[in-house]
């Protein structure tokens, strides 16, 4: 019979009477593993971006979450995740990032692939010299594609393969920036950074979708956005986070700003949100840049975020997109030690999940409330297979 | 040094700098110093794959050689 690994009722409550996740979903291993199946591998999770396979043939090795994975841009520019192992005998096919110029050539036994996952060489499989054999059907052998969809430049994966269409599963959100459903442009080299970092995922999530920390964490924000300038979002179930009515756009020394996306309207004039898509990817939008943030879990107590700068127009002031990144990583570096303190403090074995502000913290407590969900869904389904 | 050691090394060296263009070239000039069809095949087999993993124009060649023998699909 299954074991029940935590007791997750009280996180289900209301949020008045609810705690927090209990420590070993931040600590065990073993709920991390399933956590991994429940939360990670049947939902849209994100992987990458774009911009990381930006001309046809670029392909990138990853590993996530256990799984070798190949990102890959097709030759007619779609992207493309498969699993990053030959059909023959499993061996990994590509290590580094490299330029794909023909096929993918299992460096083993040489069996080749095109980029578009199809089996196109079996060298000597029928023996020297004889590349075909009856038992070899090429069609049922290319490459194991990941269900993969590309939005606002975050490459998002279903390992499971069985959750709802994207645009069905993410459809609330992408009503919700409707108006933001343009084109966006990577800021290139200088617009991405990473962050590593000393703590589960979820804290990552916790710590961004809410705005209760800004004045203490980010009293930079003091001055122009204060905290009753924010606002909560949430979605149950899908997403939630914060938004502002305050938003100031950066300038350089001569008054110079970036150019706005087209069209957003004049809601966003001075309104920004900040949401993060269940389970992984925080996303924010502006009238003038958007950012993408990718958490990586690489284990039950580090995460590696890879953060990812957006504008409306390819080739925006250079200086100013330098500055913007430097803004942002120097917020986002303020939060490193919340993520890192509240990861050590989960080893308190008296810690109960802690108990929320009701006005405050409900984007976090939407979460949680999704984590557990999702547990329950996970192990329900485990207990009937048995 | 023999023909065939003097090709033996070529290719050798070219395994070990990953010269795509050199391997494709060396192969095939092996296939067709081959005596018999399945040594010609085997070496073509290798200019094939090595063409095909570089988008080598001369993989479209060197398939229909070894379709021609029966040898590739």
């Amino acid at each position: 019979m299954t074991q029940t690994l935590t007791d997750l009722s009280d996180v289900r409550r209301p949020i008045d009477k609810a705690n927090g996740l209990p420590n070993a979903h931040y600590i065990d291993p073993v709920v991390y593993a399933e956590e991994r199946q429940a939360l990670l591998f049947s939902q849209w999770a994100g992987l990458a971006v774009g911009a990381d396979v930006p001309e046809p043939g670029d392909a990138v090795p990853m590993t996530f979450m256990g799984t070798p994975l190949l990102l890959l841009r097709d030759k007619d520019g779609d992207v493309r995740v498969f699993q990053n192992i030959c059909r023959h005998r499993g061996m990994i096919l590509v290590e580094e990032p490299r330029k794909i110029e023909g096929a993918i050539r299992c460096p083993y036994h040489s069996w080749c692939y095109s980029t578009k996952g199809n089996l196109v060489s079996t060298p000597h499989v029928g023996g020297p010299g004889q590349n075909t054999h009856a038992s070899i059907n090429r069609s049922e052998l290319g490459l194991n594609e990941v269900r993969s969809h590309v939005w606002r430049d975050v490459v998002w994966i279903n390992l499971s393969g069985d959750a709802p269409a994207f645009e069905v599963a993410m459809s609330d959100i992408i009503t919700r920036w409707a108006e933001f459903d343009l084109p966006v442009h990577h800021g290139g080299p200088e617009s991405k950074f990473q962050l590593s970092v000393q703590t589960n995922w979820k804290l990552a999530v916790e710590n961004y979708c809410e705005s209760y920390h800004l004045p203490w964490i980010h009293p930079g924000l003091n001055s122009y956005s204060k905290l009753e300038d924010h606002y909560n979002i949430e979605k149950p179930g899908q997403f939630s986070g914060q938004g502002t009515m305050v938003y100031r756009q950066l300038t350089n020394e001569n008054g110079d700003k970036f150019p706005d996306f087209a069209d957003v309207g004049t809601k966003w004039n001075e309104q920004a949100e900040y949401i993060a898509a269940y389970p992984n990817v925080l996303l924010g939008v502006h009238r003038d840049h958007a950012f993408a943030i990718i958490l990586e879990p690489r284990g039950p107590e580090e995460t590696m975020e890879h953060v990812h700068l957006y504008y409306a127009v390819p080739g925006s002031d250079e200086g100013l997109r330098a500055r913007n990144a430097q803004l942002w990583k120097s917020v986002f570096e303020e939060d490193i030690f919340v993520v890192e303190g509240m990861q050590k403090g989960r080893h308190a074995a008296q810690f109960d999940g802690g108990r929320f502000s009701p006005v405050m913290d409900s984007p976090t407590h939407c979460f949680h409330d999704w984590v557990a969900g999702k547990v329950e869904t996970h192990r329900a389904l485990a207990q009937a297979a048995e | 040094m023999t023909p065939e050691l003097e090709l033996d090394l070529a290719m050798i060296t070219a395994h070990a700098s990953q010269d795509s263009a050199a391997l494709v070239r060396l192969y095939t000039q092996a296939a067709d110093a081959a005596n018999d069809l399945d040594a010609a095949c085997f070496y073509l087999t290798h200019a094939y794959v090595f063409a095909l993993e570089s988008g080598a124009a001369q993989a479209h060649t060197l398939h229909a050689r070894l379709v021609q023998h029966g040898r590739e699909e």
